[in-house]
């Protein structure tokens, strides 16, 4: 919301420097964006230069036909010759003058005396465009006739003002107001608050029109009054209704129109005026849509109304969306000369939805979906009707109110050092009074509080009453630490082998990635999809890492990089059958090369965790070369079609792999008893692993193969075709004895005649 | 012993020690080594010959200073050699050593560890929930109000109207408080989601930390003593904090953080937009309706509750403006941290 500077003094005149009070409302009460200076700056005496001046003599300029030669009486000695392109105006007319040395809004043109065709121009007679009170630029400004030549123009009308850009928070409804601001500057600097704007009638009912008023659903919409206006003239508002219309950030249309925007941004409650005489029969009723009943608003929109969403309807149908839109066809135009005025109440869940269902953001419904205060309904329509008075001419006739029961405000039995407790300060029990006081609360001497009607959402807990004197305190809280019982401080043992894997990867050669949860396909044909997903890119919650891998991969090839080797340890969502999926860690990674190069990356990591892997060849992924299980998910090489060039990937389960890791390593004599290695080489059949003839062998040889490793295949000549030989180098050691060369010919013999039998295995060497 | 008396060995070992000072290659010295102690030298053959101990010990005195000085000679020449070949200068030190491989953690995660371990050093433990949470958990039991836009389908992923991604780490506070007895002291790292379109600020996906703290008698001065020390150690000891007034559902009172930018110590830059002030994150004393929610007693048990993004902090701290690239995984990016 943006706060006028001299709007806001008229509530409360409080003497801080404008960024001060910017910066501690900061702390105590709402965001402040930033303070924009708008209109002319009165930095260094600018101001002086602004005056009304009283035309004396108005010519045609003897050099030029489309500009005028005037004389301004501007209180100051002889009258100043001013030459002026603009004609409506003539001599005896009061306007606005900037004499020589004046700087105008922007700061960027001063103006100066000089010549216009050949006649001197000591000023400028000025238009709303150039002093950026409106944007008519027609025409100069013609003011009151009564207003002394010489008076300050600053005095007359907002030609310089700071704005206070806020943004108020959920909880704040009432900060939606320029009354409400002026509150909290008051409770915030000690400055007198002036009385509430709209606090009575300032002008009487001139008649007794009867206004029919029907709320059909009170829970909606508590409360509706509405006011009657005849003899209306629609026109153009007052310069200083439009100035601060404009530095408010709403757009000037009828004096009407504006009455009801100002007196929102006044007091924070949305008001609506409706051309009476387009409503059939002259009724209003607030109800649910009908079936199939449209509405065209006054964006000039068609819109399809849902029975959930309120209207106000005349006697034969929907004329606004009830806190969001008024219709087109009610709309105050200039020949309205009857206007009923809407200040209503309406529950923000309604206004949310209607605003949603419509993609619609006005900003009524800012405010409405906050929840304002339903006592604000009768003080905005007299405010309003006071300035519909003086403004438009009006005439107030009639009135009707429909209003539900009104929810009491909260009382609450507070005690005061409980904000010493919360906020671990000390906090003094009158300064508590005295600032709750201030911002409208009532304080009992046992301090009971009431809380006011403005902020009865927000506040209704003792726990509440202490952030209502805390908050202007939060400058001041010291810095402790808790005192401590009991510590945490260590990482789970799923964390610490997390980071274990992570490492070994990194020291791998491998690069982390974070790819997307939400995928645009899965291979699981059961895997959760968004209902409403943002883009088609991001629609599955995945099963599995390797899609967002592949499409890392596919990137960095983009972008010409080499060596890509990646993992990602991350969620899974696996479906369950209801809504909320098994969630899982797992680790995926891609890297350039064949099934084996994958493989070393997945033994790497179960070397590092002390877990032999298992491999058995398995069909993993569509059109993939070779593939394989192990203990917790699979390796596999990349199908070509998917990404050119060889790649392989895995995946492992980080909880599965993780249970297979020893909880406690026992320490294993290697220094006492020394090993004896051997070679043995064997050729076999082409289709026989090498991992079954080292589990055949470790199987027959017992604890005291220590070690047995494949380190080379071999296939050519010398061993046939068809046939391969597979190289081993084995370690025999014991833990109790020297083994002797006796020993090591048992343990080779038992395991060359098991590999004969199973695998027809024939020792080469 | 006619040989023994024939010889002046201290002539014999005074010429010998002469010819291994002087040796000026290893080859010499070794020449001299074999002349003066090898198996046919005067002295191997003499002990050869020796069969009193008196002339034993004064020809073995005389190997073992001979040898002696034979090593110390050869470690002399050896050295020379090495620095002479050293001072040749004829190895390129410039030319790239033998290449080990070595990849990177994401810059999010040596963030998100560096915070881990700020925390754990505080004594809070770390807790990972699962990313889809119930609307309950999200937003009930943190007292949401039913009409606060962050509820809206248009801010939220819903997987049904009970289910949702969850849109901040906060549902953790939840179940951690269901699971456990307080005292509790944790954060919560992870993923988060809100239905935000990609752009160079905005990410569906994004990481945030929560702390939570709940305890006898906690109060916003420990929050901002905690928070005060998370920021020195993240952003160095020179760091202050302040507190200003906020809103959020679970928290009461509630306030946002900041911390003076750490590039230009408060006196205004670029990064901190020339407030000398960087936003962190919001925080407040925990709601005790939230208590109320989990099962906690709101009279008995007291805490507050921190969140903020770590790809803010990685931002903010390394200068990647474009939040795309965290997710992009191009080893040109990731390589550099």
């Amino acid at each position: 919301m943006k706060v006028p500077v001299s709007w806001l003094r008229e509530y409360v005149a409080f003497d801080l420097p404008v960024e001060e009070l910017a910066r501690r409302l900061v702390f105590t009460s709402c965001e402040v964006d930033r303070v924009v200076r708008r209109g002319v700056s009165d930095a260094g005496g600018n101001f002086e230069h602004f005056l009304v001046g009283k035309v004396l003599e108005a010519d045609k300029h003897p050099n030029a036909d489309k500009l005028q030669l005037t004389r301004v009486d501007v209180g100051q000695g002889a009258p100043v010759q001013i030459v002026c392109g603009a004609w409506n105006f003539g001599a005896g007319d009061t306007v606005a003058v900037v004499l020589p040395g004046g700087v105008m809004p922007g700061g960027e043109f001063t103006i100066e005396r000089r010549k216009l065709r050949g006649e001197l121009s000591e000023g400028m007679i000025l238009s709303e465009r150039e002093l950026e009170l409106g944007q008519d630029h027609t025409g100069i400004i013609v003011l009151p006739g009564e207003l002394e030549p010489g008076t300050p123009l600053a005095d007359v009308l907002p030609i310089g003002d700071d704005v206070l850009e806020i943004e108020t928070g959920y909880n704040r409804p009432d900060l939606t107001s320029v009354y409400g601001i002026a509150r909290e500057v008051a409770a915030l600097t000690g400055a007198e608050l002036a009385p509430p704007p709209g606090a009575s009638d300032k002008v009487s009912q001139a008649g007794s029109e009867r206004v029919d008023i029907r709320v059909e659903d009170l829970e909606r919409c508590p409360r509706y009054v509405g006011r009657l206006f005849r003899d209306v003239r629609v026109g153009e508002s007052p310069p200083w209704l439009k100035a601060r219309l404009l530095a408010a950030g709403m757009r000037p249309i009828s004096n009407v129109v504006d009455v009801t925007n100002y007196v929102m941004l006044a007091l924070g409650n949305p008001l609506h005026a409706f051309d009476y005489d387009t409503l059939a029969e002259g009724r209003i009723v607030v109800r649910r849509a009908g079936p199939g009943e449209e509405l065209v608003t006054l964006d000039g929109t068609l819109r399809k109304l849902d029975p959930e969403d309120l209207v106000i309807a005349d006697a034969e149908r929907a004329i606004a969306i009830g806190g969001v839109m008024g219709g087109e066809d009610t709309e105050v135009s200039e020949e309205t000369t009857s206007v009923l005025l809407e200040a209503a109440n309406f529950e923000p869940l309604t206004i949310l939805r209607s605003g949603e269902r419509h993609h619609m953001r006005t900003e009524g419904q800012t405010r409405w979906e906050k929840g304002v205060d339903p006592h604000l309904a009768p003080q905005a329509a007299r405010y309003a009707t006071e300035l519909l008075v003086e403004l438009a001419g009006a005439r107030w006739t009639g009135e009707a109110e429909v209003t539900a029961e009104l929810p009491a405000p909260p009382v609450i039995p507070y005690r005061p050092r409980r904000a010493e407790e919360v906020v671990g300060m000390a906090f003094d029990d009158a300064e508590q009074r005295e600032r709750l006081g201030r911002l409208g609360f009532g304080v009992a001497s046992d301090f009971t509080v009431t809380t006011p009607t403005w902020r009865a959402r927000d506040v209704r807990r003792e726990i509440d009453v202490v952030e209502e004197v805390a908050r202007f305190h939060l400058e001041a809280v010291p810095a402790t630490l808790p005192v401590r019982q009991k510590l945490f401080g260590r990482l789970t043992r799923f964390q610490r082998l997390r980071r274990q894997v992570e490492d070994v990867l990194v020291g791998a050669g491998f690069y982390e990635a974070y790819t997307y949860s939400l995928q645009p396909d899965d291979p699981d044909p059961n895997a959760i999809e968004l209902p409403e997903p943002l883009s088609a890119l991001q629609r599955v919650l995945r099963t599995t890492l390797a899609t967002g891998l592949l499409g890392a991969a596919r990137h960095n090839v983009d972008m010409g990089n080499a060596d890509i080797a990646l993992f990602e340890i991350a969620h899974v969502y696996l479906p369950t059958g209801t809504p909320v999926p098994d969630e899982r860690w797992h680790l995926g990674g891609i890297v350039q090369g064949d099934f084996f190069a994958a493989k070393g990356a997945v033994e790497s990591v179960f070397g590092a965790l002390h877990v032999e892997p298992h491999f058995d060849r398995a069909q993993i992924l569509p059109q993939s070369p070779v593939g394989a299980t192990v203990q917790s998910g699979w390796v596999a090489q990349h199908s070509p079609l998917v990404l050119d060039g060889e790649w392989s990937a895995f995946e492992l389960d980080l909880a599965e792999l993780f249970s297979y890791v020893p909880e406690r390593i026992l320490y294993r004599d290697v220094i006492t008893y020394p090993p004896l290695r051997q070679d043995l080489a064997f050729t076999v059949e082409e289709g026989v692993a090498a991992g079954d003839l080292a589990a055949a062998a470790r199987e027959a040889a017992g604890e005291e193969l220590r070690e047995i490793r494949v380190f080379d295949v071999y296939r050519g000549e010398q061993v046939g075709p068809g046939r391969k030989s597979v190289a081993f180098s084995v370690s025999f050691q014991s833990p109790e004895r020297t083994l002797s060369d006796e020993d090591a010919a048992r343990l080779r013999e038992a395991i060359v005649t098991a590999l004969r039998e199973r695998f027809g295995a024939e020792l080469r060497a | 012993m006619d040989s023994l008396a024939a010889v002046d060995w201290q002539a014999h070992e005074e010429e010998a020690q002469r010819a291994i000072a002087s040796a000026a290659t290893a080859d010499a010295l070794e020449d001299a080594r074999v002349r003066y102690l090898g198996r046919k030298s005067e002295l191997a053959q003499a002990l050869r010959g020796v069969r009193d101990r008196e002339s034993g010990m004064l020809l073995n005195g005389i190997r073992q200073r001979l040898e002696a000085a034979v090593e110390e000679r050869r470690a002399e020449l050896e050295r020379a050699r090495l620095d002479a070949a050293f001072a040749a200068g004829d190895v390129d030190v410039t030319v790239p050593g033998k290449h080990y491989p070595r990849g990177r953690l994401h810059l999010l995660t040596q963030i998100r560890r560096e915070i881990e371990d700020i925390f754990l050093g505080l004594g809070y433990e770390v807790y990972e929930g699962n990313e889809v949470a119930t609307v309950w958990e999200n937003f009930d039991a943190l007292t949401s109000d039913p009409g606060h836009p962050s509820r809206s389908p248009a801010d939220t992923f819903y997987l049904d109207e009970n289910t949702v991604l969850r849109t901040h780490t906060s549902p953790d506070q939840i179940r951690a408080m269901q699971s456990k007895e307080p005292p509790i002291y944790l954060i919560s790292p992870g993923r988060c989601y809100r239905r935000d379109t990609p752009d160079a600020t905005h990410s569906p996906t994004f990481l945030q930390v929560e702390a939570l703290a709940v305890d006898r008698s906690i109060t916003l001065a420990d929050l901002q003593g905690t928070v005060l020390e998370f920021s020195r150690e993240l952003f160095g000891r020179d760091r202050e904090v302040r507190m200003r007034t906020s809103y959020f559902p679970f928290t009461e009172p509630s306030v946002e953080f900041d911390v003076t930018c750490f590039l230009c110590g408060g006196e205004g830059c670029p990064v901190c937009k020339h407030s000398g002030w960087i936003e962190m994150g919001g925080a407040g004393w925990v709601d005790p309706d939230v208590y109320r929610n989990v099962g906690y007693d709101p009279d008995a048990w007291t805490g507050f509750a921190f969140g903020f993004g770590i790809e803010r902090i990685a931002m903010l701290r390394h200068g990647l403006p474009d939040l795309r690239a965290y997710w992009e995984n191009d080893l040109r990016v990731l390589g550099q941290f």
